[in-house]
């Protein structure tokens, strides 16, 4: 995981969303979001989103990037770097650059990756030369 | 922060007695004026009465064309100040009185000597000012949980207070989204003791309201959180929920109370909103922000 990542990531959370919680509506931050609880409609940030195992979310999610470990249900379309733990549950289209999932995972819908087809060049975690390319995973049947 | 030319003439002290034992008061209201005799500031002194508010004194000081106005007493003196000043326009100082003031530390001025020798200083900080309804505040306002009853509770009652049924709390923010919660209430925060510049939670400077909920706890964390719930630190227990925003409205449920140290000043439905850097603060050099 490269530095800012890890230092974004560990930062704490401006909005945390409890487990009891329900929000609906548009959520929006200028920080770090962690949700224990359920949203419904949208939740933007340019920083992270961190979706916790249990959280229930039916909502676009717009995030600088984004860890999932709870079920989701709309779009994420994620500037950085987007990671499914092995409990996460996705049901919609992922647009981000850096794309890891764990054994377990389940997603269905599209996956694209890189803005305009322009993927920054991940090798074995490491950083490489750059290179074209879009992903598409076909829907689970 | 700014320091600005002022007249001591336009200075106006608002002495509020507020619980303190009479001989007490004086001796403390005796100590002031000397003080400000030799700091030069001394301006116009008066000093609430049953027949003189605080609000009456904040009018007259109005009237007077003062620009500086003062309160020295307790937390409390400075929050009804606060709430009287109508959109007036000054520049607001604060004298504590009582040493376990919350205010004053926030403040940077420990003690009456102190709090004195940072009117005369004069060193300005423009803080942001919470509104609810007509009133204004800087500190918090509690629902639910109440922090002073859990400092002097003893810990069957605070086992009691904190793991009892939990209400279902209906908020909007910032007309933006709803949110629903089934807990024991929370607080919402401009400045608390913790406070400081580079704090994400309740920094008076950065233009936002901090909006903590706590839900139910087991009786056996009850022990373990106890002190952070009494000292404001909500963040601090598990499950807790965080929101910064600009605006709340408490929609449900109806009639409960929000509260500032215990005295209620509003009741569901009511709106709190946050005025960035509206407040000229007059702070001490030990200021927590």
């Amino acid at each position: 995981m490269d530095k800012t990542l890890d230092e974004n990531l560990n930062s704490p959370a401006e909005t945390v969303v409890g487990p009891s919680v329900k929000i609906q509506g548009d959520l929006n931050s200028e920080g770090n979001i962690k949700i224990e609880g359920q949203v419904s409609g949208k939740v933007k940030t340019s920083q992270s989103v961190f979706v916790i195992p249990g959280a229930k979310i039916n909502a676009d999610i717009l995030a600088g990037n984004a860890v999932v470990g709870g079920e989701i249900q709309g779009n994420l379309k994620i500037t950085g770097h987007l990671i499914l733990q092995s409990t996460a549950k996705i049901i919609g289209d992922i647009n981000c650059q850096i794309f890891r999932v764990e054994d377990g995972a389940q997603f269905s819908g599209k996956c694209s990756m890189g803005q305009n087809g322009v993927q920054p060049p991940v090798i074995n975690g490491k950083k490489g030369p750059g290179m074209k390319m879009e992903h598409e995973i076909e829907p689970e049947e | 922060m700014e320091f600005e030319i002022w007249n001591s003439k336009l200075h106006y002290y608002i002495l509020d007695q507020n619980g303190l034992p009479l001989d007490k008061f004086e001796k403390l209201q005796t100590e002031l004026q000397g003080l400000l005799a030799e700091f030069k500031i001394s301006g116009e002194t008066a000093r609430v009465t049953p027949l003189r508010s605080i609000g009456d004194l904040v009018d007259t000081a109005s009237q007077r064309g003062a620009t500086t106005l003062v309160a020295c007493g307790s937390d409390d003196t400075f929050n009804v100040m606060l709430a009287q000043l109508k959109g007036r326009d000054f520049t607001l100082g604060f004298i504590p009185f009582d040493e376990d003031s919350m205010l004053a530390k926030i403040l940077g001025m420990e003690n009456l000597a102190i709090g004195v020798k940072t009117i005369a200083g004069r060193r300005i900080e423009k803080i942001d000012l919470a509104k609810i309804g007509n009133g204004y505040f800087i500190s918090f306002l509690e629902f639910g949980v109440m922090s002073h009853k859990l400092k002097s509770a003893g810990l069957w009652q605070n086992i009691k207070l904190l793991s009892s049924e939990s209400k279902s709390f209906i908020v909007r923010i910032d007309d933006s989204y709803t949110v629903t919660l089934s807990g024991l209430g929370g607080l919402v925060a401009n400045i608390r003791l913790t406070s400081g510049k580079n704090q994400t939670i309740a920094n008076p400077t950065d233009g936002n309201l901090d909006l903590l909920m706590l839900e139910r706890l087991k009786k056996t964390q009850v022990l373990s959180y106890k002190g952070a719930i009494a000292d404001g630190l909500l963040e601090k227990v598990p499950n807790t929920t965080v929101i910064k925003c600009k605006k709340i409205e408490f929609l449900e449920p109806r009639g409960f109370s929000l509260t500032m140290l215990g005295r209620q000043v509003a009741k569901f439905p009511a709106t709190v909103e946050i005025i960035p850097q509206r407040l000229r603060m007059i702070v001490g050099k030990n200021r927590t922000f």
